[in-house]
């Protein structure tokens, strides 16, 4: 159980996947202007990295060594086509604006690193514990760049993605003069790079302080 | 003819590949660096995708959609992507030693390179016709190695500023693409 | 034998492989394109009060994918999804038309044009010039149709005028081919 939170948490801290080690560095910049995407962006690729991450350690003893790539490849694929087709038929809103991105993740470094550094080497559990804390830390950034961007860029909050799924209410949230005239650089492409490298130097600050 | 023209800034320029669809992010942080490298990754990724979307083109134009399972484009573009690389980085090795010394390494990492998983994909979408396919990936490719050179001139010359500690490395390099970013949007009003 | 079969395992469990991913991804698509086939006619069925206030039923052609639509039992026109590919991504329009020749109107149900660019194209008055026009009139001024383009937004807006009249042209040959 000790090693279970210790594989859990070194993805949210010291390897989360965007701020330290800058990887999927694509769709964080590209569909974190809103914070819709970003959820839908983290279930998905939670889902295809614990998915993957199950099988691929399951099967680690039977996979040929020369054939490991292309087998990776395969079942991560089928993964991003499994949660592409659901989004498409259930989230049709959120499967628009996330656009190729969704498809994309089929060749996002995070989840073919996680099979080949550690579910082929790992038992199922651990590689589960990996695969959650990986994602999760993919998440958290994912929802702290899309929080600045989407407050920054439009002067409030909204979502309305549990209105498409359950038919529940949309929570939103709106500051009423800063509304009016938002920097809308932040939703623009140039915001994005300028929230990650600020947050980037804030992370690496914070270890630095740390360390000293 | 017009039609072309406008496919080929708009991919090169207007929606470059790094700057606004933010698609091959990693080799753009981690090869801008030095100019030549900048360069010989750029050269590989246009080649690439220029191979990439002839086959992806054909395969979903005669299999794909003649037997409706466009569902399946993910699994296939991803498994052509991989052994096209294999196959170039085979046929250079064997065929010119030199040339694989120089762009050898680059092959390698761009099986994972979401710009060439892009283009196929954005050709898929847009239903390209073959020459138009091709013009998307050049000019995706040709606007992607502009930018690594850009980039890769500026990072040469950051490493010698005196950036805050927390700074240094990628963070400047981020805030750097910004402003490249926000030069390249003047490109907008062209189409 | 066993050397042979040592070179054949692997392109055999690759093969596997693929068999098994192929086997999920075919039953997962036939699960959710019903979903999504249900969905897209819902989403034509409540606009098309907005284009033909005074619509009492309506029948649905699965073969063509076009709805008629009636009033007092007599045929007041017909309405379709048009997808056709944008600026950025899929622009899905609903079209109705009045007879086999006119325009009745077209609501965009969907699209991802560039904020305060491109999305300008499901503004009213660049949707209203479609209403009453004849289908071959869907077409920029200054190539012989009507329509005025939005500045600055000419990819989004010809996208729109292309997939409505390409689409109408269409479906008006598959309507007339089954009556």
């Amino acid at each position: 159980m000790a090693s279970f939170s210790k594989e859990f948490s070194k993805g949210i801290t010291i390897s989360n996947p965007i701020f330290i080690l800058a990887l999927g560095l694509c769709p964080a910049l590209a569909i974190s202007y809103s914070l819709d995407n970003a959820l839908g962006m983290s279930a998905a690729v939670i889902f295809v990295l614990l998915g993957s991450n199950i099988i691929i350690s399951a099967a680690r003893r039977i996979v040929p060594n020369i054939m490991r790539i292309p087998t990776f490849i395969v079942i991560i694929a089928t993964f991003v086509t499994i949660v592409t087709l659901v989004f498409q038929a259930y989230v049709p809103n959120l499967y628009q604006s996330l656009g190729i991105f969704l498809p994309l993740i089929v060749v996002n470094c995070i989840i073919l690193g996680r099979a080949e550094a550690f579910a082929s080497k790992n038992p199922v559990i651990s590689s589960i514990a990996d695969a959650l804390g990986i994602g999760l830390g993919f998440a958290l950034a994912l929802i702290v760049i899309s929080l600045l961007r989407e407050f920054l860029g439009t002067g409030g909050i909204s979502i309305s993605l549990f209105e498409q799924l359950f038919n529940a209410g949309s929570l939103s949230f709106t500051l009423p003069a800063f509304s009016e005239h938002p920097l809308a650089i932040f939703v623009l492409s140039p915001g994005a790079f300028l929230v990650i490298g600020l947050l980037m130097a804030l992370f690496r600050w914070i270890g630095q302080k740390k360390n000293d | 003819m017009t039609e072309l023209i406008s496919i080929f800034v708009g991919m090169a320029l207007i929606n470059n590949f790094i700057l606004v669809k933010f698609l091959g992010l990693c080799p753009f942080f981690g090869v801008s660096k030095k100019l030549s490298s900048a360069v010989s990754m750029g050269a590989a990724v246009t080649f690439v995708m220029f191979i990439a979307s002839t086959a992806t083109w054909v395969i979903t134009e005669y299999i794909l959609i003649p037997f409706e399972v466009e569902f399946m484009k993910i699994v296939i573009y991803i498994l052509v992507i991989a052994s096209l690389v294999q196959i170039i980085e085979l046929f250079v090795i064997r065929t010119n030693y030199a040339l694989y010394n120089a762009f050898g390494i680059y092959l390698a990492l761009i099986t994972t390179n979401c710009a060439v998983m892009g283009i196929t994909l954005l050709n898929a979408q847009q239903s390209y016709s073959f020459p138009e396919s091709i013009v998307a990936a050049l000019g995706a490719g040709i606007g992607f190695t502009l930018v690594l050179a850009i980039m890769s001139g500026i990072r040469e010359r950051l490493e010698m500023s005196d950036s805050p500690k927390s700074m240094k490395g990628l963070p400047i390099a981020f805030i750097t693409a910004m402003l490249l970013g926000l030069a390249f949007s003047g490109f907008g009003g062209m189409i | 034998m066993a050397n042979m079969l040592r070179k054949i395992h692997p392109i055999m469990f690759v093969t596997l492989v693929v068999l098994i991913s192929v086997t999920l991804l075919v039953f997962t698509e036939t699960l959710t394109s019903a979903v999504l086939e249900e969905r897209r006619q819902q989403q034509i069925v409540d606009e098309l009060g907005n284009i033909f206030p005074e619509i009492d039923n309506f029948v649905y052609n699965e073969e063509i994918e076009v709805f008629t639509l009636y009033a007092g039992g007599v045929t007041i026109g017909y309405a379709f999804l048009a997808i056709g590919a944008g600026y950025v991504g899929d622009i899905a329009i609903v079209v109705g038309l009045e007879d086999s020749e006119t325009v009745k109107g077209i609501i965009i149900i969907s699209q991802q044009e560039t904020p305060g660019i491109g999305d300008r194209i499901t503004g009213g008055g660049f949707i209203s010039q479609f209403a009453g026009l004849s289908i071959n009139a869907v077409n920029f001024k200054q190539d012989g149709g009507q329509i005025d383009g939005i500045t600055m937004a000419t990819i989004s807006s010809k996208a729109v005028i292309d997939t409505v009249r390409d689409t109408a042209i269409e479906k008006v040959k598959q309507i007339e081919g089954v009556e």
